[in-house]
């Protein structure tokens, strides 16, 4: 059982907390299924909506590996939107087509702050006399806007799905979608961790 | 491995990862020779190019200030470039092509010095330029989604890139030698060096692949392997096949346009020409449905005639008002007053520059448009002359 020093600040007494809970989290069977699931299928859903993804196509069935000229001069340089990169590479897999570059590792980044927020929300949830439901579900709650900044790599084509007249306003609350997305998982992680108490571990 | 395209076989990750040498090199040019100019640019001239951007001698149309048109100037999203031109475009044969394309597909025909060339809707809605030679002479095919419009330009010893930027939802193209933006539709650059200057176009037939390839079975047609990657079958903005949906038919633009025209409903298709006289546009599915359309800008009568090899449409100048109409049963022939036949491409008029656009973009550009085929304004449909 882990002990705390409670004569520690806030801050500190919360980035313990977290540490702790997101190891309990990741030491536990349960708690690995969720951070491994939520990850695959949170990566899986940000790089469908940034069109880095797509399933069914013309080409259904074919199997390919297509390179651009100069890949890793290309890496780097900036696509669509803001921290949004161009495609380096190409992967048909028979039912879908993949495209590599820089942001499928935004797109992990994220998409790990989110498997731990619902790892950690699931071991905070797994101590009732810890936590409320309320701030159990704030890991889950976390996800929304990271998962929406996925559309950040798209820019406006994510309104033209939905049928939207962009406004600059709308463009330049895209191009800061992915931070702040990344700020609120932050965030999200230390307030849910903090409520994990490894005395009742 | 150029039968497929851009399609190899994954063998082992050691032929994956030699990919990243270089890789996918494909086919030449496949054009066979053409003698027939299909494309008449009416705003060429023999002015030298400046600063190695030929230009026209005199100034397009522009119905607004410069000033007024740079503060409508809004990002679309992606910075500079961030919409890659095809700077090193291939080709490939009619043949070749017709494993990637569909019957149905939207390509963008060409017919210059010699050459017959395709450029699918579904790569340049990727890349919006491409900065290719033609028999010889440098030009930039270019295509703008959100208007419907692609164009041809000469563009001399430089290169055009997308700017990122737009105007009325048009693309905004900006030239490498001096950083002028042009917006597409206008031609015209509104800042920069060439401010007030305008490009020599020329015209591309927007038209399917089953269509171009009947008519012009030597064509050449871009590849896929542009050295870029990206989903080539995958339209961000929606789909023109099997039908049109997303962006190509919901009424409202993407970003708010210039001006509001409620003659017509803001997607639908009109072919649009600015001439000396004034600006006049023809509703694309009137004009199909009824072959000949005529209308007066500027107190000169124009003649809009229906190609239905191409599913597309020419205008012509008629001052005199010569009578025409469309010959029975045959495939798109005009005949005169006289009898003589005629190919829909080759009246004995003033043919006009004249492209395809979405209603909202053109009158928008040009709010002092003559349209003609609007519900009230549509011929009756048993005229078989008119002029």
């Amino acid at each position: 059982m882990a002990t705390e020093n409670v004569s520690r600040g806030p801050i500190s007494l919360t980035l313990s907390r977290t540490r702790f809970a997101i190891g309990a989290a990741l030491g536990r069977r349960d708690g690995q299924a969720v951070f491994g699931g939520v990850t695959l299928a949170y990566l899986v859903a940000y790089l469908w909506f940034s069109d880095l993804l797509a399933f069914g196509g013309r080409n259904g069935g074919e199997f390919g590996f297509v390179v651009a000229d100069d890949p890793l001069g290309r890496f780097f340089r900036p696509a669509n939107s803001a921290l949004s990169f161009e495609p380096v590479a190409l992967v048909e897999f028979g039912v879908g087509t993949y495209l590599f570059s820089l942001n499928t590792f935004v797109g992990v980044a994220i998409a790990l702050l989110v498997g731990l927020n619902l790892a950690v929300t699931y071991v905070a949830w797994r101590q009732p006399k810890a936590c409320g439901i309320g701030s159990s579900s704030s890991g889950v709650l976390a996800g929304i806007p990271a998962l929406l900044s996925g559309a950040a790599c798209c820019g406006p084509i994510v309104l033209v799905i939905f049928g939207i007249q962009a406004s600059s306003a709308v463009l330049t609350v895209f191009e800061w979608l992915i931070p702040a997305a990344v700020v609120l998982l932050v965030g999200s992680l230390l307030w849910v961790g903090r409520q994990v108490d490894p005395a009742l571990a | 491995m150029e039968g497929s395209s851009r399609r190899t076989f994954v063998a082992a990750a050691g032929v994956a990862l030699s990919g990243f040498a270089g890789c996918i090199g494909r086919a030449g040019p496949g054009a066979g020779a053409q003698d027939d100019e299909e494309t008449t640019p009416t705003t060429t001239a023999s002015r030298p190019t400046q600063q190695g951007i030929p230009v026209a001698d005199d100034r397009l149309p522009v119905e607004y200030d410069f000033e007024k048109l740079r503060e409508e100037v809004l990002s679309g999203g992606p910075p500079k470039d961030g919409i890659p031109s095809i700077d090193e475009p291939k080709f490939r044969d009619a043949g070749k092509a017709d494993d990637e394309l569909r019957p149905e597909d939207v390509v963008f025909g060409l017919v210059r010095n010699g050459e017959v060339r395709a450029y699918p809707q579904r790569i340049l809605v990727h890349h919006e330029i491409v900065n290719d030679v033609v028999g010889d002479e440098p030009v930039s095919v270019t295509y703008c989604p959100l208007t419907g419009t692609a164009m041809g330009f000469e563009r001399g010893e430089t290169t055009f890139g997308v700017s990122g930027k737009l105007v009325n939802n048009n693309l905004v193209m900006y030239d490498r030698e001096t950083d002028s933006r042009w917006p597409q539709v206008l031609a015209t650059a509104i800042s920069g060096t060439f401010e007030g200057e305008s490009l020599r176009e020329f015209r591309l037939v927007w038209t399917t692949w089953d269509r171009w390839k009947a008519v012009h079975p030597e064509t050449a047609v871009l590849s896929t392997d542009t050295g870029h990657v990206r989903n080539y079958d995958n339209d961000p903005y929606g789909s023109y096949v099997p039908n049109r949906s997303g962006y190509y038919v919901r009424d409202s633009p993407l970003f708010p346009p210039l001006g509001s025209d409620g003659r017509l409903p803001n997607k639908r298709v009109v072919m649009g020409s600015r001439t000396g006289s004034g600006r006049i546009a023809f509703d694309k599915s009137v004009l199909r449905e009824e072959g000949l359309l005529s209308g007066e800008v500027g107190g000169t009568p124009h003649l809009a005639v229906y190609d239905s090899a191409l599913d597309t449409g020419y205008v012509y100048r008629n001052p005199e008002g010569a009578s025409f109409g469309r010959e029975e049963g045959a495939q798109g022939q005009v005949v005169a007053g006289d009898g003589t036949s005629y190919d829909p491409a080759n009246l004995p008029l003033d043919r006009v520059y004249a492209f395809d656009a979405m209603w909202f973009a053109w009158s928008g550009f040009y709010p002092s448009t003559e349209l003609v085929g609007s519900a009230s304004e549509s011929p009756n449909a048993d005229a078989g002359l008119v002029g």
